[in-house]
């Protein structure tokens, strides 16, 4: 499997007040696959794409990705997982405001190991025409695909959205997502997105629901959408 | 919402902010008190230590005694106090001696330790000597060659700047000392001794009539009024100063702290808009908000002001001892006036709050939903430049932070500047003094030797060149010495600044010192007067010699001897490139070349704590400055931190990526900093040349330059260095949960 997740526990704070984020969660994802996390506010998703990604260590359990161990890392071993691996798009697109698109992107680029050419990546993302704009320029949806675009330019085996579209009406999020499908069928990249907008669950290979920090059903998608098609 | 509740949190979370800025409040404020503090006190204690002792309006020799009862007509007549001194001078060989009958009337001693000299073997010496040798009272010293045991220590009114010589530019504890013994045994030891007249005029004495008088019935030999005796003139002079220098830096450093705190104070509140905005569409009051920010701002205020006035309150007495390394040890009262230390309390803390307050309300008149959507103040047109260049992101990012925030950018030029300057001023200082002494080798001659004789001579002068010097003043009683030399004199600089030889058998030439305490200058025609006989003699000024450490006007001898009404065969001093074996009581005064030396030695020695305190401060300007505005620069970068951190760039990385656009004024800065320095140090001492009668180059040696910039860019990356764990600190996940830049 591609990532592996194993009785993955995090808890915050202590006692009385502590708060089991992920409580037991196992899960397997496929190599290129587009995984779709379902669950109410508050059920630990951001926690377990934050593991998966490398922002945060578990209190217990394992996660491997592409067979490499992420539990256990430095905080100098994530930093390098993270440069090389992994791509992450937030519900606040989060760009850098005094750089243009362009330079959102080839910032990443330049630390990059093996990028893709930030021209590419423009165009697969039909942002081209807005490079030497400023992120205060551009609408919701399209600084979300500048986003995606710096997300995708080191060329990532993961691709992770937190809420992606949370932030945004539904031509823009149907755009996004046309984005996402297009970007994972090009470059075959994993991706998992996080949502509670059930309608999203169509573009998906795998549907996965989580509750109280516990992975609550698992799968797979037989009748997959393409993003026009989904009901958002 | 109960608004009070954010003090504590805001303040806890803005830890460095407050923190720095409180310390650069307290120390400009403390530069500030310091300084007063040291010149009132000085002053006042002048001023009592003057009237309460009797000090002289003038002091004056004469050819002829005057009689005892004639001294009594003379003071009826005039309406003056006049006393009789009797004194003689010894050289012991280690330290030379001018020992006191003690007066009666005028220039009264104040005993410092122990009592008055009662037996024969006592002596009591002047109070800095025995400090600076560490000489106690019941310790023996030789004076004129026989023992007295040391009775106690003192200080007169025309001796608190304990200058040997008239002629020297510093005053000598090391070698010379006052003393007084009793009546009996002085003239025991002495005879009559050597006399000086002292003087205290009345409120309407005409003091030219009195001269002349004194001059028809006695033959005026000098005369010194206390207005331009350096020994007296120097104690109000450099209190002034001090208390000048004060109001300089109250005026100047302040405001640049005043400046960078209300520009820093800006930024904050200007990111909290969308607070501000939420707040105000709740239907908050607009006065409410204002106050509220206000008591934020005014907090640096009111602690650096409180923490500092406290800190000057209870510390003034070493605080203003430190303007006293000039001075004898005299025992001022410091104190700071209550009304001065509230001044440094509430100006501060109302620049602040004003400033806060303008903020805000300049932020409230912007439409409420753009201030809810944070864009105020983000559409700064100048951040678009190089939007189409090649150049490294990272260079076009640290440029269009540097343009689109002027105000964050100018407080970073300023710390630096501020810190260069700060440390290249005391730099400069040192400089100065010691090119003083470097340069005057040059400036005075090849003579080694420069014996005053106690009369006028005629015939050979012993192997050495003659020379005739003789006081004078001009019409604003502004002193200097008329030098006549022989044609074929070889010993004296005669170097004129037009890199020609002075002519001295037709002209008169005038020392640059001269020129600039007189205000003559080549052409001009120089209207003076005879110390002695109060005669007006004006005469061409035909060139200038460069010597900023003489204050004087040569000619012929014959020339200046004419004007004296002497004999052009007359000479009262020799110059000699040897050591010359003259009887002891021909010689009043001997100077050598490495008399003045020491003396700027001494002056470095007893300034250089001050030198070094300063220095310290600009470092502490520079580093607490710096470190404020990157911190607020690190806070207002939280969001791209963070996201900079999830997109896997390392800690250093992304510090250097958010902070290099400073780099850029490291170079200006420090560059300006000296540059300012050198000119405050060219007008410190164009004040100088008025006080120390003294002409010091300004300089600043090309090692102090990169001492400067290397003490400066340790500081500016010390404080960087300082936020980088502000960096490891960012919470990525925490900081991108809160919503949208
Ligand atoms: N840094 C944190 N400190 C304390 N509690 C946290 C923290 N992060 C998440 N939590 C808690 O963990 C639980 C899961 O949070 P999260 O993973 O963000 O849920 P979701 O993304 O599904 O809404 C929530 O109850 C949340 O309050
Ligand atoms: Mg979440």
């Amino acid at each position: 499997m591609f990532i592996e997740v194993k009785s993955a526990k995090k808890q915050y704070g202590t006692g009385e007040a502590a708060v089991y984020a992920l409580d037991g969660a196992d899960l397997s994802i496929e190599k290129g696959k587009i995984c779709v996390i379902l669950g109410p506010s508050g059920s630990g998703k951001s926690t377990l794409l934050n593991m998966i990604g490398g922002l945060d260590s578990l209190d217990a359990g394992e996660i491997t990705v592409d067979g490499q161990k992420i539990t256990g890392l430095s905080k100098k071993e994530l930093t390098a997982y993270r440069k090389q691996s992994v791509g992450f798009v937030f519900q606040f697109y989060n760009l850098i405001p005094d750089l243009t698109v362009e330079e959102n992107v080839e910032v990443v680029a330049e630390i990059a190991e093996k990028p893709l050419y930030t021209d590419e990546i423009l165009k697969a993302l039909d942002i081209e025409k807005y490079r030497y704009r400023f992120p205060r320029e551009l609408s919701g949806g399209q600084q979300q695909r500048v986003a995606i675009a710096r997300a995708m330019v080191k060329n990532p085996k993961l691709l992770l959205c937190d809420e992606l579209t949370g932030a945004l009406d539904t031509r823009s999020s149907r755009s996004v997502l046309k984005f996402i499908e297009k970007v994972n069928a090009q470059y075959g990249t994993t991706t998992l997105i996080i949502t509670h907008n059930e309608g999203i669950a169509g573009i998906a290979d795998v549907v996965v629901r989580i509750r109280d920090g516990k992975i609550a059903s698992y799968t797979e998608n037989d009748h997959k959408l393409t993003a026009d098609e989904l009901e958002l | 919402m109960k608004l009070n509740k954010r003090y504590a949190r805001s303040i806890k979370t803005d830890l460095s902010f407050y923190v720095s800025a409180t310390v650069l409040t307290m120390v400009t404020l403390l530069m500030f008190y310091l300084f007063y503090i040291a010149g009132t006190g000085i002053n006042k204690y002048g001023d009592d230590f003057f009237s309460k002792y009797k000090r002289e309006d003038a002091t004056f020799s004469t050819y002829a005694e005057i009689p005892d009862e004639k001294l009594s007509a003379l003071e009826t007549k005039y309406g003056v106090t006049l006393e009789k001194e009797r004194f003689a001078a010894t050289d012991e060989g280690d330290y030379r001696v001018r020992v006191f009958s003690p007066n009666e009337k005028i220039d009264l001693y104040e005993i410092q330790d122990g009592h008055a000299p009662e037996k024969d073997d006592e002596i009591i010496i002047s109070a800095g000597y025995a400090a600076e040798n560490n000489v106690k009272v019941g310790d023996r010293l030789k004076v004129n060659g026989k023992e007295y045991s040391v009775a106690g220590t003192f200080l007169r009114p025309d001796y608190l700047y304990m200058v040997e010589n008239l002629t020297d530019d510093y005053k000598n504890v090391t070698t010379f000392f006052l003393a007084y013994m009793t009546p009996e045994e002085f003239k025991d030891s002495f005879g009559g001794g050597s006399i000086n007249y002292k003087v205290i005029y009345g409120d309407d004495t005409d003091q030219v009539a009195f001269r002349k008088e004194i001059n028809e019935n006695y033959y005026m030999a000098s005369y010194l009024s206390a207005d331009s005796n350096m020994r007296i003139t120097f104690v109000h002079e450099q209190a002034d100063m001090f208390i000048m220098s004060s109001w300089f830096i109250l005026v100047i450093f302040p405001l640049v702290t005043v400046a960078l705190i209300c520009i820093l104070l800006g930024r904050r509140i200007r990111a909290e808009q969308k607070l501000i905005g939420t707040l105000s569409a709740m239907g908050y009051e607009k006065t409410k908000l204002m106050r509220h920010y206000s008591l934020f701002a005014a907090i640096p205020g009111v602690i650096g002001g409180l923490l500092t006035s406290v800190c000057a309150l209870i510390l003034s007495g070493p605080f203003g001892s430190l303007g006293l390394a000039d001075y004898e040890p005299m025992k001022p009262q410091f104190t700071l006036p209550v009304w001065v230390a509230a001044a440094g309390v509430v100006v501060p803390t109302l620049i602040y709050w004003t400033a806060a307050m303008l903020r805000v309300r300049k932020l409230l008149k912007e439409d409420v939903v753009k201030l809810l959507a944070g864009q105020v103040g983000n559409d700064a047109k100048s951040r678009r430049i190089l939007t189409r260049s090649k150049k490294k992101v990272g260079f076009k990012y640290a440029i269009r932070q540097l343009v689109g925030n002027p105000g964050r950018s100018f407080v970073i030029f300023l710390g630096i500047f501020l810190g260069a300057m700060i440390t290249a001023f005391g730099y400069s200082f040192i400089d100065s003094v010691k090119a003083v002494g470097e340069q005057a080798h040059g400036e005075f001659g090849t003579f080694r030797y420069e014996y005053v004789l106690n009369t006028l001579e005629k015939g050979a002068p012993d192997g050495g060149e003659a020379m005739l010097i003789l006081p004078f003043e001009d019409g604003d009683m502004r002193r200097f010495s008329l030098i006549g030399l022989d044609g074929d004199a070889t010993l004296w600089n005669l170097k004129t600044t037009d890199g020609g030889k002075a002519d001295i058998e037709s002209g008169f030439y005038i020392s640059t010192l001269c020129e600039a305490i007189c205000g003559v200058h080549k052409g001009d025609e120089f209207t003076f007067r005879s110390i002695a006989t109060l005669e007006e003699h004006t005469v061409k000024i035909d060139g200038v010699i460069r010597n900023g450490y003489q204050n004087y006007i040569v000619s012929s001898r014959e020339k200046i001897a004419g004007i004296a009404g002497l004999d052009k065969e007359n000479y009262n001093a020799i110059l000699s490139s040897s050591s010359l074996d003259l009887e002891k009581d021909r010689v009043s005064e001997t100077i050598t070349d490495k008399s003045f030396e020491t003396q700027m030695q001494n002056m470095l020695n007893a300034m250089s704590g001050l030198i070094y305190a300063f220095i310290g401060i600009g470092m502490i300007v520079c580093v607490a400055s710096l470190y404020a505005t990157v911190n607020t620069m690190l806070s207002e970068n939280r969001h791209n931190i963070s996201m900079l951190k999830v997109l896997g760039f390392e800690n250093g990385r992304i510090h250097s990526m958010i902070i290099s656009s400073n780099h850029l004024l490291l170079l200006p800065g420090i560059a300006l900093g000296i540059a300012a320095a050198y000119g405050i140090m060219a007008w410190y001492c164009a004040r100088f040349v008025e006080i120390e009668k003294l002409m010091i180059p300004a300089t600043l040696k090309p090692f102090s330059i990169i001492l400067t910039a290397v003490f400066t860019a340790v500081c500016y990356f010390a404080s960087l260095l300082l936020l980088r764990r502000k960096v490891d600190k960012t919470n990525m996940v925490e900081a991108l949960k809160d919503g949208r830049e």
